[in-house]
Order: structure tokens, then C-alpha cells, then sequence
């Protein structure tokens, strides 16, 4: 059978679902793989929507808003990249990043509307069928880096990203983009690892040596991921059991 | 949260748009099959849900079966939602109960050779539809006060005429000029068509209304500096003499007229014995064209691929001005190389007979084909007579095109309104909503959006008045509900981290006195970035909540949050 | 103000008299919208699509009929005209003549089960350009507002002769009421008063036989090609010729027919160049193999985006543009035309066989002009268009009287509006004083 792969698209209403409208308008024909979610701003896609939409069976996402610019809240395009730069870092972790995309369509580029969809559909229908699709390992994973995205650290650093790049500190520093980037992608590393130790701890992969094996991480890091995960009061001591102490999420 | 206890009864109304939807995919069973979907208690496919029959059934369908949700799956909410959401409200249903679903935009009329699949499309496109519309809260849309006053950019007889209509209506009204004179091109034109009246007559006039009007206020040599703020409540800054004055405007007219455009390295122009038609205008109005042999040549600059529209006003002005000059000395030879003489309508047409009639010679020419201007002559072939033909000149005129104002873009980005291609502003709706532009309470007249001529600029003047009367005529409105909140539930959420202020484009999150998240609804305009980003998901974007779009996704994946 | 007891009348509920009456209304203004057919917007409603945008017409404009039959400052009169005026700017008097409907507008439910039990079979729909029959109790279009049936007094039996009555006595609704009467109403404190009565096309068949229009089956006009493509026509947009319903593989589209001319009508209808354009996309979209030719004198696209709108035209649409002028239409023994045409790029004479000619008939003034001028006391142009100034385009020569639209000048759908916004702008000053 030919595979037709599933695709959700969210369209920011002012641009990108009015050049979706003109498409239709203009009659211009592209494959019918897309389900569209209408936004008032692509700036309001959560990344955890991409999450979850390859959780539940999406072979493709795609992200269209206003062009840069032109954007009918002003800079809510510009939000939507820094997003979706970060959720196409996650997805890259486990093999994910061709299946996502963010793209500029006007309001009066219905062609271009078509032709985007079109190539896109195509990308995906390349890449196969999502390889998640009841494989618990890589739904553990998308739920991890789900989790991971919507820490208030990562959310923190997206949404202060232009601020702290582009403005001086109250010391009349600034943050070379460089030096964002460093601290932006160790913190995209740990975050999702520390949702893996979370979510392995519900299975039941509760102590460090387990944690390693599962995870494929030095028992060092391991480590000190819990403790951090404990400072944060999201995890506890449980019992020692066998010389090796238990933890538990909270 | 009291209206937990409800429970939600949702209806869908499948569209046939005729056969626009219908001729496709079948509506009947799209709407038996909506069925079983979770909450939905009553489906109906109707001819045309738009028309008042369809309406009436949608009425009937909520009075019958007690719905508090309703589905539409039709066109776009982009044109039909608020005719639908006041159809419930009629019902007594809050219109944010409402859930459209595109099944012809972006379906029926893309997907015309592939029917199944559009069939298929449409039932899980209303299967989300109807996931969202179970999660749907009730909103109630804001109410403000409006300010009696208008703000027209440009004093061209467009933003004359605009100002003097809404100030001859009782509105306070403020006229900005950068030029030091008001009257825009009026002041460089020698005679207007059909009427060839003097320019200055009519700029005459207008100056006396504008002067005897003691409900404007004209600013001249001056240019707004900042524009804040929102419909019937603008914060404005004027600046003049380097002096800046503050005004609050309910509506806004942009009125700034189009630039002539300037032939450059085209047809030989040297401003001198090849000169621009508006050029000529000031030659004919200080009575200094002595030229015995004139050739002029349209579509200077214009149709061609840089720029590929039709200015609309130059083949009359050059008739205009050709007839001009054989007024003056009959023995003149005048001659147009045209490729599509534009003079629509009546009295333009008689017009072009006129000229014809008073010895004007018009060739023309094919785009492939451009005249070549020699040193003495035109060169133009004709196709007709498959040679070149030689017309000997001592002056040439180019008629070149209207364009667009290099400083529209700071305006635009003020008002944020777009513009289109070719820099012109870009109105809500080309064909219904010409006047108004997509943000409320800020409209466009004249040529700012389009080359028009004077009597067109003059409609358009009193066209905008009108559209930004409709909002000043009363001392209120309603805003939109669908915005952010921070909801009493999520307080304890709020960890003041204060990125929510960092990301608000519009500045309408604040901390309070107490040091508590504080967010202005009026200001707010639901862009939704503040609840995509705050750190522990505490801001909810009502209307497009969390809640509301994973119940979609989850629909997408086939399954039913709740079921 | 004191603006509650005064109002706008406007005459013509085509898209400019809706744009008028809602901008009024929704200033707060009381407006009495009189519209001589049984539905209102007029033209516009006829359309399959507009241009340059190809929206489907119905779709933008079903909106702005609901909203106009709805509003609460709008009282609609439809099958009304106007037929005395009295008084003068700021206080006139209008007395309208209401014609029978013979359904009560507030009682029928537009279910449509009266037209199926009626004996009169064959009644021409005006609405499709007479290319639809109908019974002789009928609503015009599917979407029309007010969504009222009516009886056409003419082909009903039983207001002619006394018998059957079977609507009557099938209507669920009892809406059926044969022996309602015209009636007079009088409007007082009229303020201003609007004249947007639009247009009419030429159809006269003496001249257009020129064409082999009315001779020929398969040489329609412009009006009657739009219902045929319409999806909602009598074609259900599946175009095919009248003669043999064969599929049409090539169409000509011959312009200025009757317009630009000393033979008929000097002036030119203006927007002609550009509905051919649109009409020849539309039926593309039914059939991609199809040929258009548009035999044309000037192509007159000044309009936004209308440029771009013909390089469509010719570069995804198979449209051919010949710079022309026609001599004369002929037809071969399959009853495809033949054109004789001058191509006055090169000076030949040539012909040319096709499926279908259309012919772009020229725009007139509504039929019943000049009647309505008399009533109101307006001037008319030498074209039999409302006289307006070109410097004081929306005034007649009557102060308190204005104009828009096609009631003063053919043009097209948003220069329409726009106009119709201004005429109520200047209403507005009217009533509030300026």
C-alpha cells in the first residue's frame, strides 16, 4: 500500500491560514495529507504540541507563520523561531529533525502555500512512516523530551533568548550568541536525560547503576542529574536496597 | 468552572457551499457519520448554512436539542465566523461556543481531483473541530470607551476630502501634512480632466472649506512620530517645528498619496527637450510650451517587468495635456505612442474622441517593440505598416507611472499594516473591505493604496470618512474577549519570573503594585506568545488554551480526550 | 444629535446600496433600504467568481446580505419603488409602492414544498439570465435574502383565472396569501436619500443580431456565460454549448460589443476586460484543455492587481488575446460560429471557427432611470446616467440626493463600494448637521 503519512500543520491565522485560503481560492491542488490547527500566532505554538503530535501518530509537523517582518503582532514570528529552533534540537536527539518544519507563507502567497505543502508531504512521504508508531522505546523518548521542553529552565531560556543576546546586562555585559548556544545546547543534553531519569524511575529503573545501563549514561552523571532532579524537589531518597540507594519520583 | 456541571451538547452543520463543498465530497453522510463523535448530539447538512435559511436552521437545531456548542464545517472562519457566533448569541448561546471547521478552502477546493481523500479529510478535520469545541469556554468580549476624534495622514485632496467629511460630521479632526503646503499634487497639476478646469480652482476651494472648518486642525511641514495604543483610543505624536504635540485619536485615515516616478536612463530623459508628463505640467502652467513637433509615449516605466501594474491615470493626463497644447497652437503636431489607451467609463472615453477629433495622432506600439527616441525623432514600428515609422520632435513627454512613497513602510510599521508588492498599502479585502485595513480603526484612501485620479481620490476620501464614522459615532466598543489571563486557579503557578513581559509585543503585562503578574485586556491582542512561553505554564490563552489544542492533536491521532 | 428621528432612504440594494445601508446603520443612522426585485444584491449575486481575487461572489457577499436583512437600523422593502418625492434636503417625504408578494415574508419558512406542488411549469428564472425554468411560485436563488417565496402574477392560474390555489392549501406555514394587494407606505423625515440603482446590460436583440446573438444558439452574452459557469447556474458549472451540449474546446470573447461605438453606445462599459478574463479562467477550471480567445480593442486593466490578473490569464489559462476588431459572426453546419474579425496588429482580415462566442454587451443605465429622475427631480447625463461633477462625485443635481456606483457611471465591484461608502459619508454630514 502507498503510504500516506499524516501531517499537522499549525497556521498562524493572519498569514499563513489566509495564503491556506487563498490557496483554495486560486484552486491550487496539493496532496491532502495536511490537518491544520489554526493559531492566532505561530509565537503560540507550544513545543509541546509538536511532542505531542508525534506521540500520537503524526508523521510530519510543520510550523507556518507570518514572514519575518511582517508579523501581525509584531514579533510573534520571531518568538515562534526561537521555539522551534529548540524543539528541532530535541528532535534531533533521536533522529526526528526532517520531520519538522517552520516556514514563512503570506497571506497572498496561496500558491506558495501549495507548493510548500506539497514539498514537504513529499519530504515526509521519503522518510518513511514515523518509526514511533507503537514503539514504546521511542514514545519513552518523545515523552522525555517532551518533558524535557517544558522545564522552566528550557521555556526561561527560550523566552529570554533575544533578551539576553541582544541586551546588556545590568553590568554592561552582553551574551555572544556563541555563548548562548554553549550553555543553550549542555542545557538541551541534560534536560533530556533528567526527563529520562524521571520517567524511568516510574518504571521502576530506580537506582543509579540501572539508570546508567538504561539511559546509556556514565553512573557519574547519573548521578548527579538525581541530585539536581532532588534539589528540585521533584525526586526523593527512597530506600537503600542492596547496598545502592532508591529514589522515587515525587 | 461552575459550568462543569453542564453537559455539552455539541451540533455540527455541514455546508454544501452549493457545489463548492457538496459537488465534492457527500455532506449528507459527513453529517450522519459526525453523529458519533463524542458530545455531538445533533448533525445537519445544509445547502447553503451562510444564507438565512441555513441560519434559521442552525437556530432551530440549538432551540431543539438544547445545543451550547456549535460546529460549522463550511469556507473559513476568516469570513464567516462572526456571522455564525452572532447567529448563536441570538440563541442565547455565548458566540465563543462556536467551532469552525475549513473543509472548503483548504480542502474540497484543493483537493478537487482526489474526492476520497478529501472525504476523508473533512470527517477527521470536524472529528478535531468537535474535540476543540467540547474544551470551549464562554468569553465575554470587553467593552471601551472611544474618542470623537480622527487623525488623517497626508493632505492630498484625498485627506482633505476625508478630514473635512468626518469634521463636517462633529468629529474633532487633525490633518497632517509633511509638505508645508496642504493640497498635494493639486499644487504641481495645470489643468484637471474631463472638466480641464485650472488645478489651482479647486485647490482654492478646498483650502476655504479647510480654513472655514472649526472642527480641523491642520498640522503642515509636520509627520506623526508614534502611534500607541488601539481602535478609538490612539496615543499620538505630532511633531512640528521640532515641537511634538500629543493627541488621543479614536480612528485613523492614511491618506499619503503616491511619488512620481522619475525616467531615469529611459527614453533618453534629460528633464529638458525629454521631459515627464508632470513636467510638462509646470511647462503649460507657466505658459512655456513653444514645441511645435510633441511625442509622447506611455507606459514610461510602468507595465513592464520591474513593475508590472497600470498607473490608470496617465493616458488621460496625457490626453489631457496633448489637448492642451493643440488648444493653444492648433498647428502643433501632437503624437501618442500608446500600447492600451486606458479611459474607462463615459466621460473619459468621450474624452479620448475629443482628442482624436482635435488632430491628436495616436500609434501604437508593442511592448517588444519599444520606440526608440533619437536625437530629432521617435522611432516606433508599426506592425500595420511592417516598417519603422519616423516622427521628427523638438520636445518628448514620458508618461511614467505613479509609485509608491518610500516612507510608507515606517507608517506601515506604525500602524502595523501591511503593504503589497509594489510598496502600495494593502487593504483588508481588495473587492468588500476597500477602505479598511485589517487592524481596526485605521482605513486608507487614495492613492496611497492605488494610482487614482482626483475625482476616484475624492470618493475614496468620503469613502474612509464613512468606515471610520461607523466607530466614532458611538462612545463605545466592544474588544475582543479571546485573549490572555492569568486565571485566580493559576496564581499559585505564577513563579514572577517575568518572562511573560519579556516576550508581550504590546507591552500589556505589567507587575502590580503588589508585585503580582498584572495583564491588560485591552491591550492584549491574543497572539498567544506570553502562554507559549511562560515557565510554568500558569498564563492561559483563552479560546486557543493548552487544553483546547491537545485535544485537537489528540483528535489528529484518533483519539478523544475525556472518552 | 437628535439623529433618531431622521434617516437615509437609499434606493437599490445591489452591493452599493448594501455597502451604504450598512456604513449608515452602523453609524447608528435609520435607513430604509428600497429594492425594486424580490432579493437584493443585485449583480453581484449573479457572479460565479470576482476578480482579481477569484472569491467565489456569493461567499463574500452571503455575509453582507444576512448582516443588511438583520441589521436593526435597516428597514429592507423589497419589490418596492419609489414613486413620489416631496420636500427638499433635511426633510423629504417618499411615498414607495409595494407590489404583492402574495407570501408573507415574516411567516414563510423557505421550505420550498409550494414551487413543488404548483402546476405552472416553464417560468423563466430571471435570476439565471431566463436560462432556468421555474414554477410560478419560486424563489430566485437558493441563498437569496429575503429567503420569502413569491408568485409571479403573471404565469399564476390562479390570480389570472380563479382556480387551483394549491399552494395555498400546501403551505405548513399558511405563509400563501393570494389576495394580498399592492400597497402604498410613506416615509417621512427622509434626510437624504441615495440613488444606487446600478445597471442593466444592452440585451436588445435588434442590435446584437449583428453577432448572431438571438440567431445563433451558441452565441450567449457575458451574463448569460457567468450563470453558465456558475456552480449554483442552470449548467451547474459544467459548461457545455446550448445547441448540442457538446464540451466546448475553444471560446471567444468578443469585446466593446455595443460599446465604443457611434452605432450604439459611445463610452465603454469599463470592467468588461476584465470579467472576459475572469469568465475564461473560471471555465477553464471545468475543462484544462479549453482555448480562450479575447478579441479586444484596448485591454483596459488599471485596477489593483489587475495586471497580474491577465499574465495569469495568459500564462496558466490558455488565454489568447487578439487586438481586434470584429466584422461579423457566421456559423458553420455544426453551428459553430465562425468570426470574421480585422487583427489590427497586422491589418489582415481572418476568420476564426469556435465553440461558443460571448459577447461582452455594453453596461446601460438601470431600465427605469429615467423615470426615478423625474420622480426625484435629478438631472441625468447624455448616456442616461445620474449627472454627477467629477470634483463632487457622489452629489446629483439635487441638494440631499446622492449617487453611487453604476447608477452614475459603469465600474466595477470595489470602486462601487467604495463610492457607496462615500455617498453615505456625505448623508451622514447631511443628518449630523455639516
Amino acid at each position: 500500500m502507498v503510504f500516506e503519512p499524516k501531517i499537522l500543520g499549525f497556521l498562524c491565522n493572519w498569514c499563513s491560514y489566509a495564503g491556506a485560503d487563498l490557496a483554495g481560492v486560486s484552486r491550487v491542488q496539493y496532496p491532502p495529507n495536511i490537518r491544520v490547527i489554526r493559531v492566532m500566532c505561530s509565537g503560540r505554538v507550544d513545543p509541546m504540541f509538536i511532542f505531542k503530535a508525534f506521540q500520537v501518530g503524526a508523521d510530519g509537523v510543520i510550523v507556518m507563520g507570518c514572514h519575518p517582518g511582517d508579523c501581525h503582532y509584531l514579533e510573534g514570528n520571531y518568538e515562534a523561531e526561537k521555539k522551534y529552533n529548540m524543539t528541532e534540537k530535541f528532535l534531533k536527539l533521536i533522529g526526528f529533525d526532517n520531520r519538522v518544519r517552520l516556514e514563512w507563507v503570506s497571506a497572498s502567497e496561496g500558491t506558495r502555500y501549495g507548493a510548500v505543502v506539497t514539498e514537504f508531504t513529499q519530504q515526509i512521504k521519503d522518510a518513511g512512516p514515523s518509526p514511533a508508531k507503537d514503539n514504546e522505546e521511542l514514545l519513552f523518548k518523545l515523552k522525555a523530551l517532551e518533558m524535557a521542553a517544558a522545564t522552566d529552565r528550557m521555556r526561561a531560556l527560550v523566552g529570554r533568548e533575544r533578551h539576553i543576546t541582544e541586551d546588556e546586562n545590568v553590568y554592561g555585559e552582553k551574551v555572544s550568541l556563541e555563548k548562548f548556544n554553549e550553555i543553550f545546547d549542555k542545557a538541551i543534553k541534560d534536560e533530556y536525560e533528567r526527563a529520562q531519569v524521571l520517567l524511568s524511575l516510574e518504571k521502576g529503573v530506580n537506582n543509579v547503576k540501572l539508570l546508567a545501563a538504561k539511559l546509556d549514561i556514565d553512573p557519574s552523571i547519573v548521578l548527579e542529574h538525581l541530585l539536581i532532579l532532588k534539589q528540585r524537589m521533584e525526586i526523593d531518597f527512597g530506600e537503600i536496597m542492596e547496598n545502592t540507594p532508591v529514589f522515587v519520583r515525587l | 468552572m461552575s459550568e462543569e456541571e453542564e453537559e455539552i451538547r455539541i451540533g455540527v452543520f455541514v455546508c454544501h457551499c452549493g457545489s463548492n463543498i457538496g459537488g465534492y465530497i457527500d455532506c449528507k453522510s459527513i453529517a450522519e457519520w459526525a453523529k458519533s463523535l463524542p458530545h455531538v448530539v445533533f448533525t445537519q447538512d445544509n445547502l447553503y448554512t451562510c444564507s438565512e435559511t441555513g441560519l434559521a436552521q442552525i437556530k432551530k437545531g440549538v432551540n431543539e436539542n438544547n445545543l451550547n456548542r456549535v460546529i460549522v464545517a463550511s469556507c473559513t472562519p476568516r469570513t464567516h465566523e462572526p456571522l455564525f457566533r452572532s447567529c448563536i448569541q441570538e440563541e442565547g448561546v455565548n458566540p465563543y461556543l462556536f467551532n469552525f471547521v475549513n473543509i472548503r478552502d483548504q480542502n474540497t477546493w484543493v483537493h478537487q481531483k482526489e474526492p476520497e481523500k478529501a472525504f476523508e479529510k473533512a470527517k477527521e478535520l470536524i472529528a478535531m473541530g468537535v474535540a476543540k469545541a467540547a474544551k470551549l469556554e464562554p468569553l465575554e468580549k470587553i467593552i471601551v470607551d472611544t474618542t470623537p476624534t480622527a487623525l488623517v495622514i497626508g493632505a492630498g485632496v484625498a485627506g482633505i476630502t476625508a478630514a473635512l467629511s468626518m469634521a463636517n460630521q462633529g468629529f474633532e479632526t487633525h490633518l497632517v501634512e509633511k509638505e508645508a503646503e496642504i493640497g498635494g499634487k493639486l499644487n504641481i497639476l495645470d489643468k484637471l480632466y474631463p472638466t480641464n478646469q485650472d488645478a489651482s480652482e479647486l485647490l482654492k476651494s478646498l483650502k476655504k472649506r479647510v480654513n472655514d472648518n472649526t472642527n480641523l486642525t491642520v498640522y503642515t511641514s509636520a509627520s506623526v512620530k508614534s502611534i500607541e495604543g488601539f481602535i478609538g483610543n490612539f496615543e499620538i505624536e505630532i511633531e512640528q517645528n521640532g515641537n511634538v504635540k500629543e493627541l488621543t485619536i479614536g480612528v485613523i485615515i492614511v491618506a499619503v498619496g503616491a511619488s512620481l516616478f522619475t525616467p531615469t536612463g529611459l527614453f533618453n530623459y534629460d528633464g529638458q527637450k525629454r521631459i515627464t508628463q508632470a513636467e510638462l505640467e509646470t511647462l503649460l502652467k507657466n505658459n512655456q510650451v513653444e514645441s511645435s513637433n510633441v511625442v509622447m509615449i506611455q507606459c514610461v516605466g510602468s507595465r513592464i517587468e520591474e513593475r508590472k501594474y497600470c498607473s490608470s491615470v496617465c493616458c488621460m493626463v496625457a490626453l489631457k495635456n496633448a489637448l492642451e497644447i493643440k488648444e493653444r497652437n492648433p498647428k502643433a503636431n501632437v503624437t501618442i505612442l500608446f500600447r492600451d489607451l486606458y479611459t474607462p467609463g463615459t466621460y473619459y472615453e468621450d474624452y479620448y474622441r475629443r482628442a482624436r477629433e482635435a488632430g491628436v495622432i495616436f500609434i501604437e506600439y508593442a511592448p517588444e517593440k519599444m520606440p526608440i527616441v533619437e536625437d530629432n525623432q521617435v522611432r516606433v514600428h508599426n506592425e500595420y505598416l511592417g516598417q519603422d515609422i519616423l516622427i521628427p520632435y523638438d520636445l518628448v513627454v514620458l508618461s511614467t507611472p505613479l509609485v509608491s512613497n518610500e516612507d510608507n513602510k515606517d507608517i506601515a510599521q506604525m500602524l502595523k499594516v501591511p503593504l503589497e508588492e509594489n510598496g502600495f498599502f494593502l487593504e483588508a479585502h481588495v473587492k468588500l473591505r476597500p477602505m479598511d485595513f485589517a487592524t481596526d480603526g485605521v482605513y486608507i484612501c487614495g492613492s496611497a493604496k492605488w494610482p487614482v485620479d482626483i475625482t476616484e481620490s475624492i470618493a475614496q476620501g468620503y469613502a474612509a470618512a464613512s468606515r471610520a464614522s461607523t466607530i466614532i459615532s458611538h462612545s463605545t466598543l466592544e474588544v475582543e474577549g479571546a485573549t490572555s489571563s492569568l486565571p485566580e486557579y493559576n496564581r499559585n503557578l505564577c513563579t514572577g519570573c517575568e518572562v511573560c513581559i519579556t516576550v508581550c509585543p504590546y507591552k500589556a503585562i505589567s507587575k502590580d503594585e503588589n508585585d503580582e503578574i498584572l495583564i491588560q485586556q485591552v491591550l492584549c491582542k491574543g497572539c498567544g506568545v506570553c502562554g507559549a512561553t511562560c515557565t510554568n505554564h500558569a498564563i492561559v490563552i483563552r479560546h486557543f488554551t493548552d487544553d483546547q489544542i491537545l485535544s485537537e492533536i489528540l483528535a489528529f491521532g484518533g483519539q478523544y480526550d475525556g472518552v | 444629535m437628535g439623529e433618531n428621528s431622521k434617516s437615509v432612504l437609499i434606493i437599490g440594494a445591489g452591493i452599493a446600496g448594501i455597502q451604504a445601508a450598512l456604513d449608515l446603520g452602523d453609524m447608528g443612522i435609520k435607513v430604509y433600504l428600497i429594492e425594486k426585485n424580490p432579493c437584493i444584491g443585485g449583480r453581484m449575486s449573479q457572479l460565479d467568481k470576482t476578480f482579481p481575487t477569484l472569491d467565489c461572489s456569493i461567499c463574500i457577499l452571503a455575509p453582507k446580505l444576512s448582516e443588511c436583512y438583520r441589521h436593526p437600523n435597516i428597514t429592507l422593502y423589497t419589490l418596492s419603488e419609489v414613486q413620489k418625492v416631496e420636500g427638499k434636503i433635511g426633510n423629504f417625504t417618499v411615498e414607495v409602492l409595494k407590489h404583492a408578494r402574495y407570501v408573507k415574508e415574516d411567516a414563510c419558512t423557505n421550505c420550498g414544498d409550494c414551487a413543488a406542488i404548483c402546476p405552472v411549469r416553464g417560468v423563466k428564472n430571471y435570476f439565471d439570465a431566463d436560462l432556468k425554468t421555474q414554477a410560478a411560485i419560486f424563489i430566485p436563488f437558493p441563498a437569496a435574502v429575503p429567503p420569502v417565496y413569491m408568485i409571479d402574477k403573471d404565469a399564476c392560474v390562479n390570480l389570472n383565472y380563479g382556480i387551483c390555489g394549491l399552494c395555498a392549501q400546501n403551505c405548513g406555514a399558511e405563509a400563501i396569501d393570494l389576495t394580498q394587494k399592492d400597497s402604498v407606505l410613506t416615509i417621512d423625515n427622509v434626510s437624504a436619500i441615495i440613488v444606487a440603482t446600478g445597471l442593466d446590460l444592452d440585451e436588445n436583440i435588434a442590435p446584437l443580431s449583428h453577432y448572431g446573438y438571438g440567431i445563433y444558439q451558441n452565441v450567449v452574452t457575458a451574463m448569460e456565460f457567468e450563470r453558465l459557469i456558475c456552480a449554483s447556474g442552470p449548467q451547474a458549472g459544467h459548461l457545455k454549448r446550448i445547441s448540442d451540449g457538446v464540451d466546448p474546446k475553444k471560446i471567444a470573447f468578443l469585446q466593446c460589443i455595443d460599446s465604443r461605438t457611434q452605432r450604439a453606445q459611445k463610452y465603454c462599459s469599463a470592467i468588461c476586460c476584465m470579467y472576459t478574463t475572469k469568465e475564461a479562467m473560471v471555465a477553464f477550471e471545468h475543462n484544462d484543455e479549453l482555448e480562450s480567445y479575447v478579441f479586444y480593442i484596448d485591454m483596459r486593466a488599471g485596477g489593483k492587481g489587475f495586471q497580474n490578473f491577465l499574465g495569469r490569464g495568459k500564462d496558466e489559462y490558455n488565454i489568447k488575446y487578439i487586438k481586434s476588431k470584429i466584422a461579423k459572426v457566421n456559423v458553420d453546419e455544426n453551428e459553430s460560429p465562425i468570426i470574421v474579425y480585422e487583427d489590427l496588429d497586422s491589418g489582415e482580415i481572418k476568420q476564426m471557427t469556435v465553440d461558443i462566442v460571448v459577447l461582452a454587451t455594453c453596461i446601460i443605465p438601470t431600465l427605469g432611470l429615467d423615470k426615478l429622475a423625474n420622480i426625484l427631480d435629478i438631472e441625468l447625463n447624455e448616456y442616461r446616467y445620474v449627472k454627477t461633477d467629477p470634483f463632487f462625485p457622489v452629489e446629483t443635481s439635487k441638494e440631499g440626493i446622492f449617487t453611487c456606483g453604476c447608477a452614475r457611471e459603469p465600474m466595477d465591484i470595489p470602486r462601487s463600494v467604495a463610492e457607496a461608502s462615500g455617498a453615505a459619508a456625505r448623508a451622514a454630514e447631511v443628518i449630523r448637521g455639516g
